[in-house]
């Protein structure tokens, strides 16, 4: 038995009986309102193991996040990888197939549940680019077999169980990997950290999707671990994040990002004070969360409020209660280190090197600093991260381009939007600059408006300073 | 593009201002042309803006759940009429 082989650790760290999903959207194949104990959703891992292929690498496009999940385990006892991508257009998918070549896809393309995301997001409605054998759909697994569970897989560590790719655009995305140990032990530290001492079974709502780092750490990883029922749905209005809360048993806490808690806040639903939406826990990451939004989030739900800072290389490594401290505090596990020209670096003991951090970063001790400043270069829309400089070297790859800039431009709007100022000539619109954009670009980093213009206000030298395109921009917007 | 109802346009205002559409005028939005994907090129954080928006200006709170709601995003015309239909 490799029970004891000290280089393997448990696929899942639980009892066999005790739930770790529960099923609310009517379009699953598990039937509506069932709480899947670990001895189910691992009968259903080893059903889902049984279709998949014999390929090295899985890109993991499932929406249903108990799909995603079985579906992510599936493939790590199948001793494959799970690639993560930032977004589900094809160009994405292109770029990973060349990269990695033995790869297949997974997807669960037949729910359409609380999917108004799915007609909103149009990506996946493109044909896929693989052969049809290689484009897998989860809901073709037997999930009425009785398979006889007894015992819990034990995977080993160095196995690399996932790849992660956070960058907006389609090209050149940084790959994070995953090992199955960094993934336990990431997982533990996480656990400890942002829960604290266990407190028994939490059923939790997130409204982030599974693929990213933060809704994967905490809606996937973590009900591995620990006493968490997670739920399948990713509710995106703020009707449907309260119904989903009143369809949850207590205690409950909502995994979420500062543009779903604004919008509940905004909503004028009566939350805790109507006794039915109460939250013992509050999780909160992607982008700053301002303090009033924080104080006001947790007076709606009678809730604590957590909000967690971390890098795509790592996940999360900080935390602060946000209404009370503008501090972080470090994770025990994750250290941080400045040099001599304020650089900082962060380590933990299952990454092999030292990881900089790109923000601006004023350490108060060794556990506790401040967020001085996002890095210039990474901009940050609705909760997505990307590289300006990036996102700029995809728009000068359009072929008839003659000059152009994407920039973060003033505005006083609650959502904030890139801007584009470009140079063509005069048989191409704007509209093919921005369906090119659209093949290339994660949706939420599409610069609207795109403007034609004669000529960059260039100097001399060639540069193209910020002030410069700013007072071109304010002039053709009001003369709009 | 077919013209605007007075409540289509009321509608495309609450649209240009709530989502900040630089470069449209609320006038020349096609009450036939598709808000999401395509059309306008509308994406789920505009979709949850409008939905903040309808339910401020309107008093509608706006579900993913109901199959109503997907066609009702579909254009200003259909938009229109299901907060007409819908407001308290």
């Amino acid at each position: 038995m490799d029970d004891f082989d000290k280089n393997r650790a448990a696929l899942i760290n639980r009892p066999l009986d005790s739930s770790i999903a529960i099923v609310l959207d009517r379009y699953s194949p598990v039937e509506l309102g069932t709480q899947v104990t670990v001895r189910q959703f691992l009968a259903h891992v080893h059903a889902v193991a049984k279709l998949l292929p014999e390929q090295k690498f899985a890109i993991n496009l499932c929406e249903n996040r108990y799909l995603f999940m079985m579906s992510f385990c599936a493939v790590i006892v199948k001793a494959q990888t799970n690639l993560l991508p930032p977004n589900k257009k094809i160009a994405t998918q292109e770029w990973l197939i060349k990269k990695y070549t033995d790869v297949y896809v997974l997807h669960d393309s037949h729910i359409k549940g609380v999917g108004l995301n799915t007609f909103i997001d149009t990506d996946q409605e493109q044909e896929s680019p693989l052969a049809e054998h290689l484009s897998i759909n989860v809901l073709d697994a037997d999930f009425g077999i009785d398979n006889e569970i007894s015992h819990i897989p034990r995977i080993l560590l160095s196995h690399l169980a996932a790849i992660s790719f956070t960058s907006g655009s389609t090209g050149e995305s940084r790959p994070n990997e995953k090992s199955w140990r960094t993934v336990v032990e990431s997982s533990q530290i996480n656990a400890f950290n942002m829960l604290g001492e266990p407190q028994g079974l939490h059923y939790q709502l997130a409204t982030v999707p599974p693929q990213h780092m933060w809704g994967l750490e905490t809606s996937v990883l973590l009900p591995l671990f620990v006493e968490i029922c997670v739920a399948d749905i990713k509710p995106l209005f703020p009707q449907d994040i309260y119904d989903a809360l009143d369809a949850l048993p207590a205690p409950r806490m909502l995994v979420s990002s500062p543009i779903h808690l604004r919008s509940l806040v905004k909503s004028n639903i009566a939350g805790c004070s109507s006794n039915t939406s109460s939250i013992n826990l509050i999780l909160c990451a992607t982008s700053p969360l301002s303090s009033e939004l924080a104080t006001n989030t947790e007076s709606l739900f009678c809730a604590k409020l957590r909000e967690v800072y971390g890098c795509s290389e790592i996940g999360s490594m900080a935390i602060r209660e946000t209404s009370k401290s503008s501090a972080w505090r470090l994770f025990g596990g994750i250290c941080f280190e400045q040099d001599k020209e304020n650089k900082v670096f962060a380590s933990t003991q299952y990454l092999p090197n030292k990881i900089e951090i790109s923000d601006e970063i004023d350490m108060l001790d060794d556990n506790l600093f401040i967020l001085k400043g996002r890095s210039s270069d990474m901009v940050d829309i609705a909760g997505k991260r990307g590289s300006l400089l990036e996102i700029n070297q995809v728009l000068l790859k359009f072929s008839e381009l003659v000059d152009g800039v994407v920039f973060v431009p003033e505005s006083e709007s609650n959502v904030r939007r890139l801007a584009a100022l470009v140079v063509l000539p005069s048989h191409i619109s704007v509209n093919e600059v921005k369906a090119y954009l659209k093949k290339h670009l994660d949706n939420a980093f599409v610069p609207r408006p795109i403007i034609k213009v004669d000529a960059l206000p260039r100097q001399d030298s060639g540069k193209l300073p910020i002030a410069r395109i700013t007072e071109l921009y304010r002039s053709l917007i009001k003369d709009k | 593009m077919a013209p605007q109802s007075p409540a289509e346009f009321k509608m495309a205002e609450l649209l240009v201002e709530s989502l900040n559409l630089e470069d449209i005028e609320a006038k020349d939005i096609d009450p036939d042309e598709l808000l999401f994907g395509d059309g306008l090129g509308l994406d789920s954080i505009d979709a949850l803006e409008i939905a903040l928006a309808i339910s401020q200006e309107y008093g509608v709170q706006v579900k993913a759940e109901d199959e109503s709601t997907r066609e009702a995003f579909a254009t200003l015309k259909s938009l229109t009429q299901y907060i007409e239909a819908n407001k308290g």
